[in-house]
């Protein structure tokens, strides 16, 4: 890779990792940009960011600002491109569909606009979502979506826009679509410096906030580390892997029951003293109906800190009655040497993480931004 | 073993009606009344200046046929400060503990002549204190052969300056009183205790509001089940569910998860009455009797929550 390589969102949490993997992985060129509003932004975003990435990033690298929102924010890149990596996007479950549309949508066609105007682009990757599969269930395959599907949340509505959007007004683009499994963990070690709707949920069952879970307990959930996905949009981004779309996740059958997953983390909740002491029983799955009574309940609890957590990882809640059979043969194919998901040890790992810490309040290592170790 | 019958019940609440507006406008609720209302309360009682939980246990016991005595007081309170009527004044200007130690349910024995009944107090299940004193009294009438009516008793008055709203739902001071008898009373309808489970979770002793509430909803279906599989039972025997006056949505939930049809839970006087604290199932209890709806050989679910964590279920079987 002899060019330079475009991340956007690069101050995220997946943007920053990926960063980190070209850094290592590859002697190439860095423009990384993020969103700031004036130069005193840019440069303190720069300050923080820089650090993070090392010593790897000395020459390397240069940051830019750049908004989704506005028209070509990536005007001021110059040089040859040979690939981008559009990271930046609202990952919220309950971002506002106004919102959504503005940055995922909007935003995207804004970079495959800018794409398409690289005369050496080689690859485009787009960083989408499993879920932008909506509430389909069964076999989705590594493919365009085809077929409308209603969705859980705007979302995942909006990553699926993206997706159709780009494939649709930028045929000719090298286009890859890497659909990101949920990540629960910085590497296999379980370590989260990001939390989301399965972090959130937990900490809601570990102090008994919470005790239904909504949900099959078949439905298989596709974890993911930020060092197996980095690696793979880094992967993803060679000239060498195929266009298309790809699933970075496990396969379905190593993806996790939810079961599974419940009866892990209450294993591991267990061994913590405190949480032994206070008996919390683990939580019965409710079906869609309970659930939404249980959420007309929060709605009316507007004083509860509990009802406003609830009301958070709703927006995702309804994706646990919807099993999906992903595939990655594309991915295992495009990536030879794939490391295999860690699975259930995984799961065991990061709730660790999330007691010892109590879920980041007590002791988190921010460290620096690693690549990772994905096996 | 033999069981008892619940006989005549009565209940009685604080003298001094309060809508949610009005009662949030004094500082008596958390919640804003929409949300309160929109969980299913709509009023609530209060004690006027003067009026204690023995008087609320007066105006419930008034209503019970009590001339032919009972063998047995069972006298419950949520908060352990009502299981004592004394003077405070005279203990701190005193030190004297016996000022701590007026019991309320030796002035009941006194007051309504019940000379030869035998006393107890329970202080310490919460609001599930009344189906507590009703499984005590089916014990004793089971050991004590001679024994032929226990009189149970919750009454609680919340202090001045408490506020009257916990675990997101709106409190009223209430007490409710029954007649627990070794046979069936004539003129009542039969009640016959079947089974009564409690679970308490010390470790959830000082559980905030968002915990007690999370935890009820895992802990209510086990004793629900842990109950009907102590009686035999399933849930479908369960021909109606008498609960608590908490949030309306609570036992959707709770129902949906034991898969109970909602329309059994019989929980009518949640607008007006909220939650008298223990007198709760005595009080739905009187609405499905009044009702007409039961019919002999119905079985029905008594379930509480309460502080401590406490959870407690009775299953009482309509004989006639």
């Amino acid at each position: 890779m002899s060019g330079r390589v475009v991340v956007t969102g690069a101050d995220g949490y997946i943007g920053r990792r990926v960063a980190a993997r070209f850094l290592a992985d590859t002697d190439t060129r860095l423009v990384l940009t993020v969103r700031a509003a004036d130069r005193a932004e840019l440069d303190a975003k720069t300050a923080r960011l820089l650090p993070e990435l090392g010593p790897a990033a000395d020459g390397r690298v240069e940051v830019l600002p750049a908004d989704l929102t506005h028209e070509a924010p990536l005007a001021a890149v110059t040089g040859d491109v040979t690939a981008v990596v559009h990271s930046a996007a609202r990952t919220a479950f309950d971002v506002s569909r106004p919102v959504a549309e503005r940055v995922n949508v909007d935003g995207t066609r804004r970079v495959a606009d800018f794409a398409a105007r690289c005369p050496a682009l080689e690859r485009l990757v787009l960083l989408s979502t499993l879920v932008s599969a909506g509430l389909r269930t069964g076999p989705v395959p590594e493919t365009a979506l085809v077929g409308e599907a209603e969705n859980a949340n705007h979302y995942e509505w909006s990553k699926a826009a993206g997706e159709r959007l780009v494939a649709a007004e930028f045929p000719d683009l090298p286009l890859s679509v890497a659909r990101l499994s949920t990540i629960v963990a910085d590497d296999d070690r379980g370590a989260v410096t990001q939390y989301n709707v399965f972090h959130n949920t937990l900490k809601m069952f570990f102090y008994g906030l919470m005790t239904v879970m909504p949900g099959l307990p078949h439905t298989r959930l596709y974890l993911a580390t930020a060092a197996f996905t980095s690696a793979a949009v880094v992967r993803l981004a060679s000239a060498d892997a195929p266009t298309g779309v790809y699933h970075l996740a496990p396969t379905a059958g190593q993806a996790l029951p939810l079961t599974d997953v419940m009866d892990t983390a209450f294993d591991v909740f267990g061994e913590d003293p405190a949480f032994r002491r206070r008996r919390l029983l683990r939580p019965e799955f409710c079906d869609d109906a309970t659930f939404r009574h249980l959420l007309a309940a929060a709605d009316g609890l507007r004083g509860s800190p509990a009802a406003g957590a609830l009301r958070t990882v709703a927006p995702f809640a309804e994706q646990m009655f919807h099993p999906k059979e992903f595939t990655n043969d594309r991915l295992r194919e495009a990536w030879p040497g794939m490391p295999t998901p860690a699975g259930l040890p995984l799961v065991a790992a990061t709730c660790r993480s999330l007691v010892a810490t109590r879920w980041g309040r007590q002791g988190a290592d921010a460290g620096p931004v690693r690549a990772g170790s994905t096996s | 073993m033999a069981r008892a019958f619940i006989g005549d019940m009565a209940y009685s609440l604080g003298a001094t009606r309060y809508e949610l507006a009005e009662s949030a406008a004094a500082g008596r609720l958390c919640s804003s009344p929409d949300d309160l209302l929109a969980a299913g309360f709509a009023r609530h009682h209060v004690c006027p200046p003067g009026d204690g939980s023995y008087d609320l246990a007066r105006g419930a016991t008034d209503r019970l046929p009590l001339n032919d005595g009972v063998d047995a007081i069972v006298y419950n309170t949520c908060l352990p400060q009502n299981g004592s009527i004394g003077d405070l004044a005279a203990w701190e200007a005193t030190g004297d503990v016996k000022h701590l130690m007026e019991f309320p349910a030796g002035h009941l024995q006194t007051d309504l002549g019940l000379d030869t009944a035998v006393v107890f107090g329970l202080t310490q299940q919460g609001c599930t204190g009344m189906l507590g004193a009703l499984r005590l009294a089916d014990a004793l009438l089971a050991s004590e052969p001679e024994w032929e009516r226990v009189l149970c008793v919750s009454a609680d008055r919340f202090p001045p300056g408490a506020r009257y709203e916990q675990s997101y739902n709106v409190i009223s001071d209430g007490a409710a009183a029954c007649l627990v008898t070794a046979r069936p009373a004539p003129g009542t309808r039969g009640l016959r205790l079947v089974a009564t489970h409690q679970i308490t979770n010390g470790g959830l002793h000082t559980a905030s509001d968002d915990e007690s509430v999370g935890t009820f909803f895992s802990y209510v279906p086990l004793l629900v089940r842990q109950t009907l599989a102590r009686a035999g039972l399933t849930t479908a025997d369960i021909d109606w569910v008498v609960p608590q006056n908490t949030n309306r949505h609570a036992w959707r939930i709770v129902a949906g998860l034991l898969g109970i049809d909602h329309e059994r839970v019989w929980q009518r006087t949640l607008p007006d009455v909220a939650h008298a604290i223990s007198a709760d199932n005595i009080i739905n209890l009187s609405s499905l009797l009044e009702s007409a709806e039961l019919r002999p050989g119905q079985r029905i679910l008594l379930a509480m929550a309460g502080h401590g964590l406490n959870w407690q279920a009775t299953v009482v079987e309509v004989t006639a």
